[in-house]
């Protein structure tokens, strides 16, 4: 097996944008290896840090709902409790993806709910966004 | 040329010389890439008369956009000799039994390229500035046009409010085909509510896909054909520009307008060919619904490549690094205090 599953990935990307894309038979079929290619480099980016992006998206939400004043009503719904006590029942991405999708829900609602009420956690939740989309980013350095 | 290919262009060639009446044989097919929305066919035709070019646009099982085709054919020959480029159409067979799914064929526009990517090669820097310069020219050209005189009000909707129409639209896609929970669409979508403009004093012909990759150009870097009008709408004249502006259609050369000419630049072409001034903080609206529409398409093409028969990677493109880039634009967009990474304050 090769250990690093990022690594293989990436290299398999380069190895059909290199090698693979220019012997393609048409535009159409060089163009389309060229779009896995940057798929496969986007997936061996991901690989690495998947779990890791989405368990650290769950503390900080969970921070966000915390902090959240007392009458911060999405913050004191029976969900918001419920998912303050949750840690996904594995590693796997499917399990992780659950109870992340758990806390963006709540986290919607939060910031539709500190819009009109709140401009300071209004403004931690836009940071929360700015942190969450540079840890998913899938472009290399751009 | 694969079997699939060879199939399809003996049933073209079946067709058309019953609907044109006339002996033809296939020269040569090919499909040409990134054709989201419909699976679009280059074909050379040898006729009585010669040789023929044409582009067959076929409905795909599924596609990054539901547009409807009628309306795209319709549009195609209400522009077709306004002074705008476009091809021209030259048939529409909504019978999906002649090649399995309905399509339209238009003459092809010979000797040119779509790919403004090219452009970035080196050696091709001197084509950028006048090729944008004639884009924004173009589309201000078409943001003057009488949208009775083209005679689109004869087959499109005329809205009763443009923005909201629009937003309700693009938000209700995001809605239905979210795979998993989107809390910048979702602020995006309560912004530009809390924001929704007044109705658009005027109205003009939208082709709402207006951007570098849909120019089609010849060697000297002259335009000669827009195409890809499947979301054209009757409309604000401030959708396509903020459309056209939009940092993504120009990524990794974001401060340019579609990789070309500064934004401000752009701005001013348009103005001066449409005749209007470009009213910023409407603007900055438009330009936020850009981003957020253009992030509708990315949602659903992800439902698309899921669910969908289709699993061509321009989907999986979209769903993944499309929606990687826009999610981060909007952010830029709207984070109070924004230091403004991919977008400009205003415009």
């Amino acid at each position: 097996m090769i250990p690093r599953l990022s690594q293989g990935l990436a290299d398999l990307a380069a190895k059909l944008a290199r090698d693979i894309a220019p012997e393609a038979g048409s535009r159409y079929a060089m163009a389309n290896t060229g779009m896995v290619s940057m798929l496969l480099g986007a997936l061996a980016l991901d690989a690495e840090r998947a779990v890791d992006a989405r368990m650290t998206d769950i503390d900080e939400i969970k921070s966000l709902l915390r902090s959240a004043p007392a009458d911060a009503e999405p913050a004191r719904q029976p969900a918001a409790a419920a998912f303050l006590d949750r840690t996904p029942r594995s590693l796997r991405l499917t399990d992780v993806d659950a109870v992340h999708a758990e806390g963006m829900n709540l986290l919607i609602a939060l910031h539709d709910w500190a819009e009109h009420h709140d401009a300071d956690l209004d403004s931690r939740i836009w940071d929360f966004l700015v942190r969450h989309s540079e840890r998913h980013r899938l472009d290399p350095g751009d | 040329m694969s079997p699939a290919l060879t199939e399809l262009g003996a049933r073209l060639v079946a067709y058309l010389s019953g609907r044109w009446r006339q002996p033809l044989t296939l020269k040569h097919i090919e499909q040409i890439p990134g054709g989201a929305s419909r699976e679009t066919y280059r074909v050379r035709l040898d006729t009585p008369t010669g040789e023929r070019g044409v582009i067959v646009r076929r409905d795909p099982p599924s596609s990054l956009i539901d547009t409807e085709r009628a309306l795209e054919y319709r549009t195609y020959a209400a522009v077709h000799g306004s002074g705008i480029p476009v091809p021209e159409p030259l048939l529409l067979e909504e019978d999906p039994a002649p090649l399995e799914r309905p399509f339209s064929v238009m003459a092809e526009i010979e000797g040119c390229e779509t790919a403004v990517a090219v452009l970035a090669e080196p050696g091709r820097e001197a084509q950028r500035q006048p090729l944008g310069e004639e884009a924004w020219t173009l589309l201000g050209r078409l943001a003057a046009l009488d949208i009775d005189a083209l005679g689109v009000t004869g087959f499109m909707a005329m809205p009763e409010h443009t923005a909201a129409r629009e937003l309700d639209y693009w938000a209700g896609v995001i809605e239905a085909d979210a795979l998993h929970p989107q809390p910048v669409a979702a602020a995006a979508v309560r912004w530009l509510r809390r924001h929704l403009p007044p109705p658009s004093p005027r109205h003009v012909l939208v082709h709402g896909d207006y951007r570098a990759g849909n120019l089609l150009f010849d060697g000297d870097g002259r335009i000669r054909g827009v195409l890809d009008w499947e979301m054209a709408h009757i409309g604000d004249p401030l959708e396509d520009l903020a459309w056209s502006l939009d940092p993504l259609w120009g990524w990794p050369a974001r401060e340019r307008a579609g990789g070309l000419l500064p934004r401000a630049e752009a701005i001013r072409l348009w103005e001066a060919a449409s005749g209007q001034r470009v009213d910023r903080e409407l603007f900055r609206w438009w330009q936020v619904f850009a981003s957020l529409k253009a992030l509708a398409i990315w949602i659903s093409s992800t439902e698309d490549f899921v669910r969908g028969q289709s699993k061509e990677p321009i989907l999986a493109l979209a769903g993944w690094v499309m929606t990687d880039r826009q999610n981060r634009i909007l952010v830029d967009r709207l984070r109070p205090g924004s230091p403004h990474r991919y977008t400009e304050p205003l415009a």
